[in-house]
């Protein structure tokens, strides 16, 4: 069995991303440098009785975007669609990829969820022989996957990944191990995620939500706000990449993982496994912590920095054990939420971004930083910086941890 | 040439609590199949599952621990700690966990919402919610054992094993971990069973013939929903390795539309051929075929039409899902049903079979085994096939 090449160099040829600050890479960097968050009251849900109101939606209607027809669309759900429009805009830029021979890689928290929360709704109401069984086909969480790859006629084959929030996380490192063992030639890796009412009534009842926009960090943050959307990336062999006259927008460098082994929902206090997670991308990366001698350092943590109490304290011990105090570290969740399976896609893209316009994203909300959340957290404002190295990091429920690793490609 | 050694394996399936009773359960060839009992199934086409009926989890999970799990979670760590003792050893902290699941917890979303609906969106009770997340099994085998490498969870349908095992072999090979958990749950539920009912996928009584799965044959109208809990320990124990995982492979069948299989054959031969060339094989190594069959018309007639497109000579195949059902442990019986087979030199039966193309077994025999070929089909057009093989190099 062949087995994953460290020397093979990861290429990210191709970006996209929808969210609620933006349905492309333009709109979302326009809105990080002119710090322009995208929570609001929720029009998901009209009747709904939360405790709380606020999230981070996309564009209700995304027919506009889409590079299918309407019939079509109908027998996809909202993170299948999320998902589509994300995939599209990452293929249009790798223009001349194999992609006939992609793989593609999807986390995903809910996939389908939403619809069949409808069918099950429509089922009380109509009984189980009257409620057409057609619109709960999307429900699994291999559905986003299966429709980017039937949308876009990729043929390398599909794998999806419910690691909850880590998963997008997790289906970009997979994938980028898929491509150094030569299980695959290219790959289209991300995430996606469309908000229902089964994971806001739940992180609602877990007391996980903050009632006023999340402020990652922060003395007063109460917890998340939850958002939706999708990002993808294409991944090439670097050499691959190269003969074929790609432009590189970065270096996939490193994927770490690891699992706290400590709480069904809530993360390890002293981060050690967060802090794992991190160290295994510096080892692939070869990356060393702040100061330490011979090997070059990481410039950015683009953080997991959902707004919750117990993440934020742990991923800053994470972060000062693995990589240092001094790092320079933001949430972009508290521009767009929580997007849950989709978060490490997202902000992915976002890292690669911020990588390519040597710009710092921004904690936005942030007036005081929280006692135990003591680096530096870029408040406001975006901070033009040099970075030669950065990682980005996802964590989910069940103590699961992924790192990924990123390099400006000169 | 590496290979990944398999060393312990823990089943809670239908009629077969570990893996002795799983081996007798395979060596007697009959099916699991029968008349669902646990939920309603009036006025829908099919009546019958492979269940598990003799669980008792209690036999393995403290019970302040239990009330926390739901049966996903329950059939995980259950399988997992069978699968431990099965291996002779202890597994150290840096174990990964790779868990497929082809539909993950519906039965629990469905729960959370009728207490939803119930009492409303603000009094649901946070332990399922907390539930309802496809990586609980995975997570809880992490917690129960302390192990702290990767942890993740492939939702594929029926390739949910095979990826979720040809990802911790490629951790396993990069030294990520010294062990891996690799394995399946899956669990039938009415919802599941009326949906699959209402699209016409499951089998079902028709004019002579009675419900039943009957994978390859030519009276075939459906599948069978099965449900199971089945673990692997790879890279770790002292026990002898029932056999290796030696290669993987996939593609995808672009003819597929999102919910069914195609009819294109050649992205499945592509992944069978990717699988044994990964293994460093040639076709005629491959001693038998542990199919992805489950009785369904349209992904059995692809899976043969790939089978006669790639093999001039067509190894002896064998369809386990007419013993317990599809989705069994996410794929995961059927991986353990090959490794099973190398480790005993018996090719197993394929009950529900009686007339069709392929060579299929209709009783369990002996056999020379050095390599199986797996596959597996998902609707949708996913496809991951892997190598078995019985020794090291």
């Amino acid at each position: 069995m062949r087995k994953p090449d460290l020397s093979t160099r990861i290429a990210v040829t191709g970006a996209g991303i929808i969210c609620s600050i933006g349905r492309n890479k333009a709109e979302v960097w326009s809105s990080i440098v002119e710090s322009r968050a995208g929570i609001r009251k929720m029009t998901a849900f009209p009747g709904e009785t939360f405790p709380t109101d606020l999230a981070a939606e996309a564009l209700a209607d995304l027919a506009g975007e889409l590079p299918i027809g309407k019939r079509e669309a109908k027998r996809l759900s909202r993170t299948d669609l999320l998902a589509v429009i994300a995939a599209k805009e990452a293929l249009e830029q790798a223009n001349g990829a194999p992609i006939a021979r992609a793989i593609v890689s999807t986390g995903t928290s809910t996939g389908g969820l939403l619809e069949g929360e409808q069918y099950y709704f429509g089922r009380l109401v109509r009984g189980r022989r009257r409620e057409p069984a057609s619109r709960v086909l999307q429900q699994p969480t291999s559905a986003p996957s299966d429709a980017v790859a039937r949308v876009f006629n990729l043929g390398g084959g599909v794998i999806s990944n419910a690691t909850a929030c880590a998963s997008a996380g997790a289906a970009i490192g997979m994938a980028a191990d898929f491509l150094r063992s030569r299980h695959a030639d290219v790959a289209l890796a991300g995430g996606s995620d469309a908000l229902c009412r089964l994971t806001y009534s739940g992180f609602n009842v877990l007391q996980a939500v903050d009632p006023e926009p999340c402020s990652p960090f922060g003395a007063t943050r109460k917890g998340i706000t939850l958002g939706e959307g999708s990002g993808y990336l294409v991944l090439e062999r670097w050499d691959d990449a190269v003969t074929r006259g790609a432009t590189i927008l970065a270096e996939l460098c490193g994927y770490g993982a690891s699992c706290d082994a400590h709480h069904p929902t809530a993360p390890i206090e002293d981060g050690r496994g967060a802090e794992a997670a991190m160290r295994g991308a510096l080892a692939e990366a070869r990356l060393g912590a702040l100061g330490e001698a011979g090997l070059a350092t990481v410039d950015y943590v683009n953080a997991h920095g959902t707004g919750t109490l117990l993440n934020d304290s742990a991923e800053t011990k994470a972060i000062i054990s693995a990589v240092g105090a001094g790092v320079p570290v933001s949430s972009s969740k508290s521009y767009f939420g929580h997007t849950l399976g989709a978060s490490g896609a997202i902000e992915a893209v976002v890292t690669v971004l911020a990588l390519q316009h040597q710009i710092a994203p921004p904690t936005l909300r942030l007036g005081t930083a929280a006692d135990d959340c003591s680096l530096d957290y870029i408040p406001h404002t975006p901070r033009p910086m040099a970075m030669a190295n950065v990682l980005s990091n996802t964590f989910g429920f069940g103590g699961s941890n992924v790192s990924l690793a990123f390099r400006r490609v000169l | 040439m590496s290979r990944i050694p398999i060393t312990g394996i823990g089943v809670i399936a239908p009629g077969a609590i570990g893996v002795e009773a799983f081996r007798a359960q395979l060596a007697a060839g009959q099916t699991t199949i029968a008349e669902v009992e646990r939920f309603d199934t009036a006025g829908l086409s099919a009546h019958k599952a492979a269940l598990v009926t003799d669980f008792r989890p209690k036999e393995f999970i403290a019970p302040m621990k239990m009330r926390r799990m739901n049966v996903l979670s329950r059939l995980g760590v259950a399988a997992a700690k069978l699968a431990i003792e099965d291996c002779g050893g202890t597994l150290e902290h840096d174990t990964g966990v790779s868990v497929g699941t082809a539909f993950g917890p519906v039965q629990t979303s469905v729960e959370y919402m009728q207490e939803y609906v119930a009492k409303g969106a603000a009094l649901a009770p946070p332990q399922l919610f907390a539930e309802s997340v496809a990586n609980a099994p995975g997570s809880h085998i992490a917690i129960e054992w302390g192990l702290r490498g990767f942890n993740i969870t492939i939702t594929q349908r029926e390739s949910s094993v095979l990826a979720a095992a040809m990802f911790a072999s490629s951790q396993l090979l990069k030294n990520n971990v010294r062990a891996a958990l690799i394995g399946g749950v899956e669990e039938a539920n009415e919802m599941l069973f009326s949906v699959l009912d209402r699209i016409g996928a499951l089998a079902h009584a028709n004019g002579n013939a009675d419900e039943a799965a009957r994978p390859f044959d030519r009276r075939r109208n459906g599948l069978v929903l099965g449900e199971a809990g089945a673990m692997l320990v790879a890279g770790g124990g002292t026990r002898k390795p029932y056999g290796y995982l030696s290669g993987f492979g996939m593609a995808r069948d672009t003819s597929a539309s999102i919910s069914d299989w195609g009819t294109d054959p050649t992205a499945v031969a592509n992944a069978m051929r990717a699988a044994i060339e990964d293994a460093e094989l040639s076709l005629p190594d491959i001693d038998a075929i542990y199919a992805s069959a489950n009785g369904s018309v349209r992904g059995d007639a692809l899976e043969q039409r790939a089978i006669e497109s790639l093999f001039t000579r067509v190894p002896p195949v064998v369809a386990t899902k007419g013993i317990f059902g599809e989705y069994a442990a996410g794929g995961g019986l059927q991986l353990a049903a090959a490794l099973i087979a190398l480790d005993e030199q018996k090719l197993h039966a394929s009950p529900g079979f009686e007339e069709g193309e392929l060579p299929v077994t209709r009783e369990t025999r002996d056999a020379q085994l050095r390599h199986v070929l797996v596959n597996t089909l998902s609707a949708g057009g996913g496809v991951v096939c892997a190598v078995v093989s019985r020794e090291a190099a």
